[in-house]
């Protein structure tokens, strides 16, 4: 059988974000593949340092569209340690509310994506229009449907009044069957499982080697989330649940996101019953933050996101580095695409949910 | 197959999609949307200028006073000038209808010019910006706000500590 190489990316139909591989291919079967990354780079972390500290937390929250509450939360943490601020208690729980609401959307935008891929149209169109609900949500509580800008320095920004805590539990209410029922159609429906079920196999050796995290560590039995390993905001007070799963394939990694969608909004429950009474911000002025360094983790819907922030004298951050799930998963596809079909490429890449534009910011 | 369902009730349910331009499109009432700004609340504290990340609010000094200027191209919308904002001077409405042609472009901003004055007090020229009234209680009436405006730092604070006031 003859060997070629075939490029795809870094624009692509069928992939999402601009990436480029390098296949070599036997026939239909992936032989090798050299993944080349650097078509997108922003400059964002020397913009970083270029803007003050409070500038920031907008600059870090437009990285990433999908993971956008989980880069200025990190941010913020890392910036509080730095001062000694304390979070209070409410604006501890909102944090956890406006972070599992991305989950959700971020969640469902993934496995419709896939539906997409499979070429399950009318799955696709359904599994956004759930998503639809949550943007709503973000629209009426935030006033954005992406950038939701939940976050400040010392606390949040927004208030969850009994009008909307009425409305957010409405459309929970709403979003949760739906949900139940799009994972019956992804756990038994022939189409979707033909095209994902023993696709892009990612051992649990694998995911080690790779230090794979979020949903596709957990797809490979790695019992591993940042909400409970170092619990943060006010997830110590809140039953998280964790769900892992052994095959490590495409369809696992999709059921672990529908899975964690659907406990995210368990923990919004959760924490509108336990929602405590005080101020949303630790201040209503701008704090003093003084040199210093500091690092935060958090959970984002992708993963484990790090922040290092180092501030000097100056009212901008020295430094501010961020590493992002994405750049530990992405080198897993490597063995995901080994053998793989070319027909099944995009669709493995996707399982990753790959995010270009934070990971090169 | 369980989706022939799901298939079924949506084509009861109807289109989820609205006729917009044709017809209204729904916006909450949080919505984020256009910069407004109310010039006799500004105390000319530049917290807005300070924490607006795209740089869509400058001030700049004029010969009549403090120019207070916001680019609404410019803006992302994030909403942090309202939320520092001491006075509520500087806040987002709930319009997102902003598409425009590109010869109106430089009208997409505001202008306005917080003015100097005289001190009623002691006669320097000082800005008619509105008082800041983080911490004071108890709270400015009108009529004080009016009186402030007219004073010099110097002569506002005389005029704090003898009300009694803390700040
Ligand atoms: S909303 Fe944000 S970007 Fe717009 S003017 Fe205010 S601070 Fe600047
Ligand atoms: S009072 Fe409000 S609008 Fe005026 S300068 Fe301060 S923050 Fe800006």
């Amino acid at each position: 059988m003859s060997t070629f190489t075939i490029p795809v990316g870094p624009l692509h139909v069928a992939l999402e974000e601009p990436m480029y591989f390098r296949f070599d291919v036997q026939g239909e079967t992936v032989a090798n593949v050299d993944i080349h990354a650097g078509h997108v780079h922003r400059g964002i972390e020397y913009l970083v340092t270029k803007r003050n500290i409070f500038q920031n937390i907008v600059l870090t929250e437009r990285i990433c569209s999908l993971c956008s509450n989980s880069h200025p939360q990190a941010y913020a943490m890392a910036v509080e340690q730095i001062a000694g601020l304390t979070v209070p208690p409410r604006a501890e729980y909102l944090r956890v509310i406006a972070d599992e609401i991305k989950r959700v959307a971020s969640n469902l935008f993934n496995v419709s994506v896939l539906a997409h891929l499979v070429g399950f149209e009318s799955l696709f169109m359904h599994v956004m229009e759930i998503r639809e609900m949550m943007q709503d949500v973000k629209e009426s509580v935030f006033g954005n449907r992406m950038d939701i800008g939940a976050n400040i320095i010392g606390g949040v920004r927004y208030d969850i009044t009994p009008e909307n805590a009425e409305y957010l539990k409405a459309q929970l209410d709403k979003v949760e069957p739906a949900i139940a029922e799009v994972t019956k159609i992804y756990r038994t429906n022939g189409s979707i499982l033909g095209r994902t079920r023993g696709i892009g196999v990612l051992s649990r050796e694998d995911a080690i080697n790779c230090s794979v995290v979020g949903p596709v560590a957990r797809a490979s039995g790695i019992e591993y989330d940042v909400r409970l390993k170092a619990p943060y905001s006010a997830y110590p007070n809140l039953q998280v649940p964790v769900h892992t799963l052994k095959d490590g394939d495409v369809w696992s990694r999709a059921m672990i996101r529908l899975a964690e969608a659907a406990t995210a909004i368990g923990i919004i429950r959760q924490c509108l019953v336990q929602l405590p009474d005080g101020p949303t911000a630790c201040t209503s002025e701008r704090p003093a933050i003084p040199p210093g360094e500091a690092i935060a983790k958090c959970e984002a819907p992708r993963g484990e996101l790090i922040y290092y922030v180092r501030i000097t004298d100056s009212p901008r951050p020295e430094r501010v580095k961020w590493r992002v799930p994405s750049f530990m998963n992405w080198d897993a596809l490597r063995f995901m695409l080994k053998d793989a079909k070319i027909a099944d490429i995009a669709i493995i890449v996707n399982s990753i949910d790959p995010c270009i534009s934070c990971t090169e910011r | 197959m369980n989706f022939i369902k799901t298939l079924i009730q949506n084509l009861v349910s109807g289109p989820s999609t609205v006729s917009y331009p044709f017809g209204p499109a729904w916006t909450p009432d949080n919505f984020r949307g256009r910069i407004d700004f109310k010039l006799a609340s500004c105390t000319a504290c530049r917290a807005c200028e300070q924490v607006c990340a795209p740089g869509a609010i400058r001030f700049d000094k004029t010969p009549e006073g403090l120019r207070f200027m916001m680019w609404h191209n410019t803006c992302v919308f994030c909403g942090l000038c309202e939320h520092y904002c001491p006075t509520d001077a500087i806040r987002q409405t709930t319009d997102w209808h902003m598409a425009h042609p590109v010869k109106d472009e430089f009208g997409m901003a505001i202008r306005e010019t917080i003015v100097y004055v005289n001190c009623t007090g002691c006669n320097a020229k000082t800005l008619s910006s509105a008082p800041n009234p983080v911490g004071v209680e108890p709270p400015f009436t009108p009529e004080e706000i009016e009186q402030q405006r007219n004073l010099c730092p110097a002569c506002r604070k005389k005029a704090l500590a003898e009300r009694g006031a803390v700040s």
